[in-house]
């Protein structure tokens, strides 16, 4: 029996943002096909987080050596460890390549659920500081849209994302639609009141806003603290699309999931300068199999929905599909991190934490706030957490014997990290192209990445580990070590920024609604849209603008726009 | 195949319901799973019984389980032979030869053989080392928390306590570690309480 070919609508993806426009599409009426090139996951037998450190072969240190071949890129990630490696692509399958001297890396899941089962699950809303900074810089182009236009759909997802948090009235860092907020362990508490007492408000030390329960939402209960979310969660106590929004989807009964389906291109009629569909290549028979339909959602990640329409190039649209602006491809960014400082904080000996809470401390975006700062434009804020040092630090100790192993057997003292977040400035010459000579394992030609750090990111890196350690300092650390490593752009994993939202079709690839300005039917909702990067994790906003999208675009079909 | 299941197979035969070709084929992957798990593979007799006795020194058995009895020595071999590449490997036999040849010098003994003070003054001499040598002689293709280490000692150290503190007893009995903590609190009161997380 041949499958059916025809939908309403193909969303091509289903992680974070795949798994909201099946969700929303699904929801409001449509027959919709999502198309997930890699396998699906059941998370009775794939998920791993109750597997305890001694039931694994190499008890958590990973099969190196078959790491070392199969995935040399992705196991630099730490949450590619010896549970969840699984997750996580096969470097040899997903060849790419980069700029000479511009080291990239490129960190990808291919699965049901994609990134969402692995990702770290802070969950920020931007702010309008966000939304007009490069008007007010003059870097790269203004965004469409702003605060207000997208507010609503921050609480449309919260709702059902559930987000846990402490409100802080913020301008710079909205206050989400918070279930209660985590608790603060005691060095946490105190950096937080060193903070309070010393930066006279413009510092501020909160629990991270995370979507993962601290109640029961919506049919899922809340989190009983296991501690490792990157191995995933039987009792879909935090947000991935396998654990909400998919069920969601299937739930209408409208859903068509195909996993090992690697998108190849989208077709395009070139008549109407519609997609008519989408070809895929099956995983597993290599066979070309073509779907229609009257909407196309490319969900796929930033990176790789270009790759999709670089591989999807007609005669009009020579250079990639939807790339009249020329655009398609440029103005790749990511988060810089990487810099910060830890130290240990005196006191609370007698006090311990009971539990692996999955969520750390957040201070939220404090340079360029309210005063200018002189060195760099924009900011960052603050991830880290307080803990009490473990039985590591007994290896390069000269002890041994009872005594020894009785010591390091009980906790050691409060450490304390900051690591920074940064933004990335939108850069025309920060691009991707497609590299024909190279690749995957489905015969589809891969990307060659050309990104590199410009200074005003490695001049906020540095900024960071200055003002860590001042925080540090404040709340009377010692042994305050403060760090600016040199590591590549993406390995933040927000990739974003390739096929920008804009006003002008002449300098941007979506309108305000993601909406693909050459292409009608044609809509992109993952990280490429945004225009510029922030420095708070980007999923809220990913997820915002898709539902949003997804609104927009059925409206639309509605009206016969599409 | 797991080891459990091997151990059944080669048993019981219970899977005499398996097509012949298919049976002989499961027979023979048991035995070769359960031989590779009965000796040390990479490490000579000598060689697995001085890892372990100072795997043994470093982590005794005292009211819980010491590193023998969680199989320290067999996860180093284990490390040994599929985990590190050849130089690491190398390394390693290269530092624990060494051990011997100190033990030698000072005791004209191997170091499996002799006394308990001696066997003492050897690790601490050992520990000395490793300290000096500590900033000087990372590997410069690792980060400095990340195994391999450059210094045999600090290897070994770092492999004995993963290997107990990851067994389950370790985990569960000197850390309290739990899979799903009973509670939950960020600024819980030490001593810690029989069957409370480890941090």
């Amino acid at each position: 029996m041949n499958e059916p070919t025809t939908y309403d609508a193909i969303v091509v993806g289903s992680g974070m943002t795949g798994g909201w426009a099946a969700k929303e599409l699904t929801e409001k009426g449509l027959k919709t096909l999502v198309l997930e090139a890699g396998r699906p996951i059941v998370p009775e037998q794939d998920y791993v987080e109750h597997v305890p450190p001694w039931e694994m072969k190499f008890r958590g240190l990973g099969d190196r050596r078959r790491q070392l071949e199969d995935q040399p890129i992705q196991s630099t990630c730490y949450a590619c460890d010896e549970w969840s490696s699984k997750f996580f692509i096969s470097d040899k399958e997903h060849p790419y390549t980069t700029a000479p001297g511009k080291p990239f890396r490129w960190i990808r899941g291919r699965q049901v659920g994609g990134r969402s089962i692995m990702w770290g699950r802070q969950s920020y809303r931007w702010s309008d500081l966000d939304f007009e900074a490069n008007l007010r810089d003059g870097i790269a182009i203004d965004w469409p849209i702003r605060y207000a236009d997208i507010a609503p759909w921050y609480d449309y997802v919260e709702d059902f994302v559930g987000i846990s948090g402490e409100a802080l009235g913020l301008p710079q860092l909205p206050d989400s639609r918070f279930l209660p907020p985590m608790e603060l362990n005691c060095a946490e508490k105190t950096v937080r009141g060193a903070l309070a007492k010393h930066f006279s408000g413009e510092r501020v030390l909160t629990i991270g806003r995370v979507a993962v329960l601290t109640q029961q939402h919506r049919g899922r209960p809340a989190c009983h603290y296991c501690g490792p979310c990157e191995r995933g969660c039987i009792t879909r106590s935090y947000f991935s699309s396998v654990n909400a929004t998919l069920p969601a989807a299937e739930k209408t009964g409208r859903m068509t999931l195909r996993p090992y389906s690697v998108v190849h291109s989208v077709m395009l009629d070139a008549r109407t300068r519609r997609a008519s569909g989408v070809r895929i290549i099956d995983a597993r028979t290599r066979s070309t199999v073509e779907f229609r339909a009257k909407v196309v959602f490319l969900c796929a990640s930033a990176l790789e929905s270009v790759r999709i329409l670089f591989n999807s190039s007609t005669p009009e649209f020579s250079s990639g599909l939807a790339n009249s602006s020329g655009e398609l491809g440029h103005n790749l960014m990511d988060h810089v991190k990487a810099g910060g400082a830890d130290g240990i904080i005196p006191g609370n000996d007698d006090r311990i934490v009971l539990g692996r809470r999955p969520n750390g401390i957040y201070v939220p975006r404090f340079r360029n706030v309210k005063t200018r700062q002189p060195e760099f434009l924009r900011g960052y804020g603050f991830q880290g957490e307080g803990y009490r040092e473990g039985w590591e630090r007994g290896v390069a100790q000269t002890g041994f014997g009872p005594d020894f192993k009785k010591s390091i057997s009980q906790p050691g003292p409060w450490r304390f990290t900051f690591y920074g977040f940064g933004e990335c400035l939108s850069n025309h010459d920060n691009f991707v192209e497609l590299d024909k000579q190279t690749v995957d394992a489905w015969g589809i030609p891969s990307l060659k990445i050309h990104c590199s750090w410009s200074d005003n990111e490695l001049a906020l890196r540095k900024d960071m580990s200055i003002a860590a350690s001042e925080m540090l300092a404040a709340a009377g650390a010692y042994n305050i070590q403060p760090f600016a490593d040199d590591e590549p752009p993406g390995f933040s994993i927000h990739e974003m920024g390739t096929a920008r939202m804009g006003r002008d079709a002449r300098t941007s690839v979506l309108n305000s609604y993601n909406q693909a300005h050459d292409v009608k039917n044609l809509f992109v909702t993952d990280g490429g849209a945004m225009v510029s990067s922030s420095c708070v994790n980007p999923s809220l906003t990913y997820m915002a603008l898709t539902a949003r999208a997804c609104d927009y675009a059925v409206q639309q079909l509605k009206k016969g726009e599409l | 195949m797991e080891r459990r299941e091997a151990l059944r197979l080669l048993a019981t035969g219970t899977a005499l319901q398996l097509a012949p070709h298919n049976f002989l084929a499961a027979l023979r992957e048991a035995r070769k799973l359960l031989a590779t798990q009965s000796a040390p593979r990479t490490l000579n007799a000598q060689q697995f019984v001085t890892v372990k006795t100072i795997a043994e020194l470093i982590l005794p058995r005292t009211e819980t389980p010491g590193a023998t009895d969680v199989g320290v020595g067999e996860f180093i071999d284990l490390m040994l032979t599929e985990w590190y590449d050849d130089r690491d490997r190398s390394r390693f036999l290269h530092g624990l030869a060494d051990v011997d040849v100190r033990t030698q010098a000072l005791f004209r003994k191997n170091f499996a053989e002799a006394s308990a003070a001696q066997q003492a003054e050897i690790l601490i001499a050992l520990g000395d080392q490793m300290a000096g040598n500590a900033g000087r002689m990372r590997d410069p293709r690792e980060d400095s928390d990340s195994l391999p280490d450059a210094n045999f000692y600090l290897m070994l150290r770092r492999l004995t306590l993963t290997a107990y503190y990851t067994s389950e007893a370790g985990a569960t009995q000197e850390l309290h570690f739990q899979v799903i903590p009973d509670s939950h609190d960020q600024c819980a009161a030490l001593p810690i309480a029989k069957g409370s997380p480890e941090n």
